[in-house]
């Protein structure tokens, strides 16, 4: 019973990090329809800005993290700008391979630098383990399934109760419409790959004490699609709890099932979801429209 | 007679082409190498450092005249681990930088694809990163390689731990590849030859991020010895994930896992953890004079600190230097094979082991030493495992 908990734990911690990726992907895929291939390399870049700032420049951990952060958002506001923009009205294939171009070009820029090549970096993090009765929680998972939680409420205000909230979600709706009621569109698009940006950046501090920061820790974008079609693609609340359900889903099958089915449950899960909720679990459990 | 000297000076720089011409590669002043690396991909953070090792090696011996009055120069291309990448670079340094030889080719898959075509091509395939019995056998005149598989290193040090330590119940946690299954066959033939079998297994897919259910799987199978066929990364997970559950399990870990980031992002969890290494990590505190001097000019080269496989790196361009040299001024490829047939290297600065080839095996080293982390550094515990 204890070992299942203590495996439930991280798989909620690492389903969270899923969650918020899968976040960021549908925040973009509402406001302008493109599926973004670049979530995991603004996560890796994310990451080692902070770790640049950080254990470079000397910066203290909250700040250094706080400015990866928010460069990150700056970053895919001029994103959007400088090369994104031009992408409205082409194909949607157009927007999806300039995502993939802008991912390929952060990740090749990064591996030209030596000191982000040749080596794998930690963010210091305290890494105490939290001792509750015999449980052993590690403090990053604390801190991860902390932080999604504190900014899954910071984003239900924001989209809930301002005025940039209301207007982005109006877009996402129904962009036309939203225009001649006088919200400015190509502000929003802006405005959401800032954010889904800036979201990736959270998730790439939050990992770094799991799996640290190295070239490779984009790789877990490729979990955090899935757990974004789970949630219907659509739903932010959905594809945040797509995430969670994914990482525990994995942890659990690692333990319970027999050796080398784990890998595959993840994704026998998701056919199955979408097998039966073709439209994402969120709209099962809204009932099916 | 001007006319006849003009013809005889024409003949000699012909016939000088002509003998330029015939080995691939070689001019009278220079001798060019091909080089496949990970420089962007998923092992791009061992691909640069083994590239500069090189490039710091081959640049030395230039600065010291070159070999027999002929400068090294290197061509690298990159295949982010990619096979067909890798394939095209192998044929660019093939026909367009026409190199005399290939070294230190990265990854197995791409090792794999590229090697058939080099040595068709007549090209020595020399010390590739890539842990895979077909680099060195069945002998072939072109193969060489330093590197053995990792079953054999595995073999070795699973059984002197086991008989040195007593364990009754060792278990493994792998990596669901060749790598992960070639370390499973060499600790379970460990295990056979001290009459013991593998008690438990479990595996993770490559880009895990958490290991938490494996651990709780070996730890119920109740083992007193864990084997990890993992990398750096997983090597901290899986060891930090046991120890915050309280579990003080020994855990030894592959080559693959003996590296300064080991100790350094794993902090106290991973102290006491054991590994195999075929070559030291070149620490500058307690350097002995020569590595001090060599940490010092690799930092003023590349800015960064030196590590494990810079020194592999290194090592393996040392060795092309003295088979170059010993090959003597007239290099062919013949020749070159002959030569490294031949040599014999002793242990090094950095302490590795002695490499040495011969008519018969391709194969300069087979054995690994056993190291432990403790005090937040390694300690090499062994000599080489026989």
């Amino acid at each position: 019973m204890l070992s299942l908990i203590q495996v439930l734990t991280s798989g909620i911690a690492i389903g969270c990090v899923y969650g918020l990726v899968a976040l960021s992907f549908v925040l973009i895929y509402k406001a302008t329809e493109t599926v973004s291939f670049m979530q995991g390399e603004l996560l890796m870049v994310g990451a080692f800005a902070a770790v640049a700032l950080n254990a470079g420049a000397g910066w203290p951990l909250w700040l250094a993290a706080a400015t990866a952060v928010a460069g990150m958002a700056l970053l895919g506001a001029m994103l959007e700008r400088i090369v994104l923009r031009h992408a409205i009205g082409q194909p949607h294939l157009v927007a999806v391979l300039l995502t993939f171009g802008l991912g390929l070009i952060m990740r090749g820029g990064l591996t030209t630098v030596p000191a982000a090549s040749h080596d794998i970096y930690r963010l210091p993090f305290a890494d105490r383990v939290l001792q509750v009765g015999a449980l052993a929680l590690s403090f990053s998972h604390v801190l991860v399934i902390a932080a999604t939680a504190a900014l899954a409420v910071v984003l239900a205000v924001f989209f809930r109760h301002t005025r940039a909230g209301l207007a982005l979600r109006a877009c996402s709706e129904n962009a036309r419409v939203a225009s001649l009621m006088g919200v400015p569109v190509e502000a929003m698009h802006t405005l959401a790959w800032a954010l889904g940006a800036g979201l990736a950046a959270i998730a790439g501090v939050l990992l770094a004490p799991i799996t640290f920061v190295h070239l490779n820790m984009g790789l877990i974008a490729l979990k955090a699609f899935p757990a974004a079609v789970l949630g219907g693609l659509t739903s932010l609340p959905g594809a945040l709890l797509g995430g969670v359900f994914l990482g525990v889903v994995e942890a659990l099958a690692g333990l319970a099932l027999p050796e080398g089915v784990k890998d595959v449950v993840p994704y026998a899960v998701l056919m199955l979801a979408l097998f039966l909720f073709p439209d994402g679990l969120s709209s099962g459990w809204r009932g099916r429209r | 007679m001007p006319v006849f000297r003009a013809f005889v000076a024409l003949v000699i720089a012909l016939s000088a082409l002509v003998a330029a011409a015939a080995t691939p590669g070689v001019s009278d002043r220079e001798i060019v190498l091909g080089s496949i690396q990970d420089l962007s991909g998923p092992a791009a953070m061992l691909g640069s450092p083994v590239r500069d090792g090189m490039l710091l090696r081959l640049e030395e011996a230039n600065e010291a005249g070159g070999v027999h009055g002929r400068k090294l120069r290197m061509v690298l291309e990159d295949s982010g681990y990619d096979p067909k990448r890798g394939v095209l670079a192998a044929r660019k340094l093939l026909d367009h930088d026409q190199v005399f030889a290939f070294l230190a080719n990265f990854g197995t898959p791409v090792v794999m694809a590229t090697m058939p075509l080099i040595v068709e091509a007549g090209r020595p395939h020399l010390f590739p990163f890539s842990p895979h019995e077909s680099t060195y056998s069945p002998l072939h005149p072109l193969k060489f390689q330093i590197f053995a598989p990792y079953q054999r290193y595995m073999d070795a040090a699973t059984r002197y731990m086991v008989q040195s330590r007593g364990y009754r119940r060792t278990c493994l946690l792998y990596q669901d590849d060749d790598y992960g299954l070639e370390v499973l066959k060499g600790v379970e033939a460990g295990l056979a030859r001290v009459g013991q079998a593998l008690v438990e297994k479990t595996s993770y897919k490559r880009g895990a991020t958490d290991f938490s259910s494996q651990i709780a799987r070996l730890r119920a199978a109740d083992c007193d010895f864990v084997v990890l066929a993992t990398v750096v990364r997983e090597t901290i997970a899986a060891m930090s994930e046991a120890r915050k559950t309280g579990w003080m399990v020994d855990m030894l870990v592959t080559a693959s896992g003996y590296s300064a980031q080991t100790h350094e992002l794993g902090g106290m969890a991973v102290d006491g953890l054991y590994a195999v290494s075929v070559l030291p990590h070149p620490y500058a505190a307690g350097a002995n004079r020569a590595l001090a001097d060599w940490i010092k000019r690799y930092r003023a080269r590349f800015g960064v600190d030196p590590n494990v496989w810079s020194a592999m790196g290194y090592s393996i361009a040392d060795l092309f230097v003295r088979g170059a040299r010993a090959a003597g001024r007239e290099l062919t490829v013949a020749r070159f094979v002959s030569a490294l047939e031949h040599l014999e290297t002793t242990r090094d600065f950095f302490g590795s082991p002695e490499y040495h080839f011969s008519g018969e095996d391709h194969l300069g080293n087979r054995y690994g030493r056993l190291a432990q982390i403790r005090d937040g550094r390694w300690v090499i515990l062994t000599d080489y495992l026989k």
